[in-house]
């Protein structure tokens, strides 16, 4: 199965997006005749790989290889870097340029940056004396199509350096990527915004659109609702565990640009050592059936479907059957690929979840979102350090204990920092340092109101019934994902009836109306609640755009297509971010790595 | 400001890893500690400066004792626990009361340690 995702049920046009990279990418290497050597940064790979296969490029000549230190090793005499803005990928190419050069190489090169041309970064390539040996352009990469409703802009560290480096350049990448959005689905009428980094996406925005308008009058917009969401407003639902299938996949297996890698003995092959590329998408039949389950009913779905499978194939050995009865079995074993594959890595999936610890961990990850019985946390997470447990899943917890209470006890604060220092190395003063920068690990300044949201928001439901879901709180077994209330609200009613909520959480929120107050108003209508009269005579859904600025997390994906699947709901919702993460990926580059 | 500056030689000898100048890695840091002391706010820092530069100095005779380059640069709880791998039980009590370390931990640090090495009976005893 192809790894780049079948985009034909999209709400909107994605395909027409994703043919428009290719068709840049291609004009670009066109235009370099012959046979030539494509070097890409390694992190662009798996964009890359959503967009064109590796034969379509072979056809137009391409060697492909990954840019590192190395010097490059090609007969091509035509060399093309493609390469994100980065100062250290610039020392490499110096390098390589430098090197032609000593072993008297004739090499063309060419540098393309992605998605835009960077100041520093020429000018690096200036000091170091290659900038005249190189002909520069850009690839206007700013998206790229994870699945038929999710939009990632691939930028994974937008978070951090956001909140502790104060580099805001992907702000300004990010209204540029909704920018071209609109300029294909039409102006965007609602803009609903929450969070300081969002208010700033809108402002760019609107900016960008006196600058370049599109045009109102031409089309009615496709896209009638934009939501902009700061990561920051909701730190809680990424640190806990996700217990969505796709979710629990990420968790242990990391999903990486729509696939994930692992041992091939996991996937029934006997080959020693071996890794295979397993490709997760909705693409995928059964895979969109169960991607958003709760994994208990995930279990569920595949016993009873291998049970019925069986019963199929009793009633074929055992009784005589009609030449279309035949037919309509050996249709089903067409599937049965698929069931492999998902009985395969359900089952590595469940080898992990049955682990007590783990059990323990989702316990304590309750007790923790509930606000009870803090102590029991606090010497839970002491333990944890004590036992030297992997610092990433100790600050995991740490963070949610730190953000539900906004912020410990000055003297538990000083005594865990400490207690992490000893553990896990000095150096780790710059870890901790980070996060408390970020707000995410930090002393308690003010009494924490998060008990005020939980309650008025409803976040905590008991009694869910994770196999006939009524809520989204089916995601984490019990937990609603804040985030997922917030934009719940939003598009039901917008702001207004939660301002006293929204003052709690981080940054300010703003609303507005876009391209003429008359049309403004008319598409209120499409966007509000659910009207029958109105979808039968418009004939089509609304669709909602929710872009996520500091990244999503599966769980939260899961539950926003819960949402729009509601018998009530009359809109569609296509999620963009700065990238898919889990709360691993997410504080990853926050600690601090000795190299 | 005066952090900023505190906490840029804090950060250096960490990227200078690995170099055996441990004398003037272990100077920058009692320097960070010194510049750290100067605001109130940053006692905290200030203090894990000083045990820094203390875990550096006794990881600097224990790998001059043992002759193993093994020490600098690990934690002090992996310091503990090399220790009593080593057998060289003396020499992990004296980190402990050096850097305070609390019961609790310490006897995570000792069963880890001698599950490692398999020293069943010292584990039945303990």
């Amino acid at each position: 199965m192809a790894q780049i995702p079948n985009l034909d049920n999209a709400p909107i046009n994605l395909a027409s997006l994703r043919e428009q990279s290719q068709r840049e990418l291609i004009t670009i290497l066109k235009n370099i005749r012959g046979k030539k050597c494509l070097v890409i940064d390694p992190n662009l790979s798996g964009s890359l790989s959503l967009i064109v296969q590796t034969a379509v490029l072979k056809e137009h000549g391409v060697e492909l290889r990954h840019l590192s230190a190395e010097p490059l090793e090609t007969e091509c005499t035509k060399v093309v870097y493609l390469v994100r803005g980065q100062l250290d990928l610039m020392k490499h190419i110096s390098l390589h340029i430098h090197d032609n050069a000593s072993k008297g190489l004739q090499r063309e090169c060419f540098l393309y940056f992605v998605p835009r041309r960077s100041v520093s970064c020429e000018q690096i390539l200036k000091e170091e004396k290659v900038h005249d040996s190189l002909t520069i352009g850009e690839y206007p990469l700013y998206m790229v199509l994870m699945d038929e409703d999710v939009i990632s802009f691939e930028l994974e560290c937008a978070y951090k350096e956001c909140l502790v480096d104060s580099d805001t350049s992907s702000l300004w990448h990010i209204a540029k990527a909704i920018h071209k959005l609109e300029s294909s689905f039409g102006l965007i009428p609602n803009v609903r915004a929450k969070g300081k980094a969002s208010l700033r996406v809108a402002d760019i925005l609107e900016r960008v659109q006196t600058e370049e308008p599109v045009n109102v009058s031409d089309v009615l917009p496709e896209i009638s609702t934009l939501i902009l969401l700061d990561r920051e407003v909701d730190m809680v639902t990424p640190m806990c565990s996700q217990l969505t299938y796709e979710g629990l996949l990420d968790e242990v297996l990391h999903v990486n640009n729509g696939s994930v890698e692992l041992d091939a003995s996991i996937m029934g092959v006997q080959q020693e050592g071996r890794k295979v590329k397993v490709p997760l998408n909705s693409s995928d039949k059964l895979f969109k059936e169960i991607r958003d389950l709760n994994f208990e009913v995930v279990v569920q779905v595949l016993r009873q479907k291998a049970t019925s499978m069986k019963q199929d194939y009793a009633d074929i050995t055992t009784t005589t059957q009609t030449v279309s009865e035949l037919k309509d079995f050996v249709k089903k074993l067409n599937s049965l690929p698929e069931m492999t594959r998902h009985i395969n890595l359900a089952q590595h999936l469940s080898t992990f979840t049955s682990k007590p610890s783990f059990l323990g961990r989702l316990d304590m990850e309750h007790t923790i979102v509930e606000s009870e019985s803090y102590d029991i946390c606090f010497e839970y997470i002491e333990e944890m350090i004590h036992k030297q447990e992997p610092l990433i899943s100790v600050l995991r917890l740490l963070v949610l204990l730190s953000v539900t209470n906004s912020g410990l006890p000055k003297k538990h604060y000083d005594y865990l920092r400490r207690e992490l220092l000893h553990s896990y190395g000095f150096e780790h003063m710059a870890t901790l340092n980070n996060l408390e920068k970020a707000g995410l690990f930090r002393k308690q300044e003010m009494r924490s109101n998060w008990l005020t949201v939980k309650r008025a928001l409803h976040l905590v439901v008991e009694d869910t019934d994770t196999a006939n879901p009524n809520d989204i709180a089916y995601v984490f077994s019990g937990y609603a994902p804040l985030s997922i209330r917030l934009i719940q609200q939003a598009i039901r009613s917008g702001w207004r009836p939660i301002e006293e909520i929204l003052k709690l959480l981080p940054g300010p929120h703003s609303e507005s109306k876009r391209g003429g107050l008359s049309r403004g108003s008319s598409f209120e209508l499409l966007s509000g609640v659910s009207n029958n009269v109105d979808k039968a005579a418009v004939g089509r859904r609304s669709i909602v755009l929710v872009v996520f600025i500091g990244g999503v997390t599966f769980a939260e994906i899961s539950a926003l297509r819960f949402l729009s699947s509601q018998e009530l709901a009359a809109y569609d919702i296509v999620v963009a971010t700065t990238k898919v993460v889990n709360g691993q990926a997410l504080l990853d580059p926050f600690v601090e790595k000795l190299t | 400001l005066l952090w900023r500056e505190s906490w840029d030689y804090g950060k250096n000898p960490m990227a200078s890893k690995g170099t055996p100048l441990h004398g003037p890695r272990i100077k920058l840091i009692e320097k960070a500690r010194d510049l750290f002391a100067e605001t109130k706010e940053q006692i905290f820092e200030s203090k894990a400066a000083e045990e820094h530069a203390k875990l550096l100095r006794m990881q600097h005779e224990l790998e001059v004792s043992t002759k193993q380059a093994i020490f600098v640069d690990s934690s002090i709880s992996d310091t503990i626990r090399t220790c009593i791998v080593l057998g060289n039980h003396r020499a992990a009590m004296k980190v402990k009361t050096e850097f305070k370390v609390s019961e609790k931990r310490w006897y995570w640090l000792k069963v880890f340690a001698l599950a490692t090495i398999r020293d069943w009976d010292a584990l039945e005893k303990f």
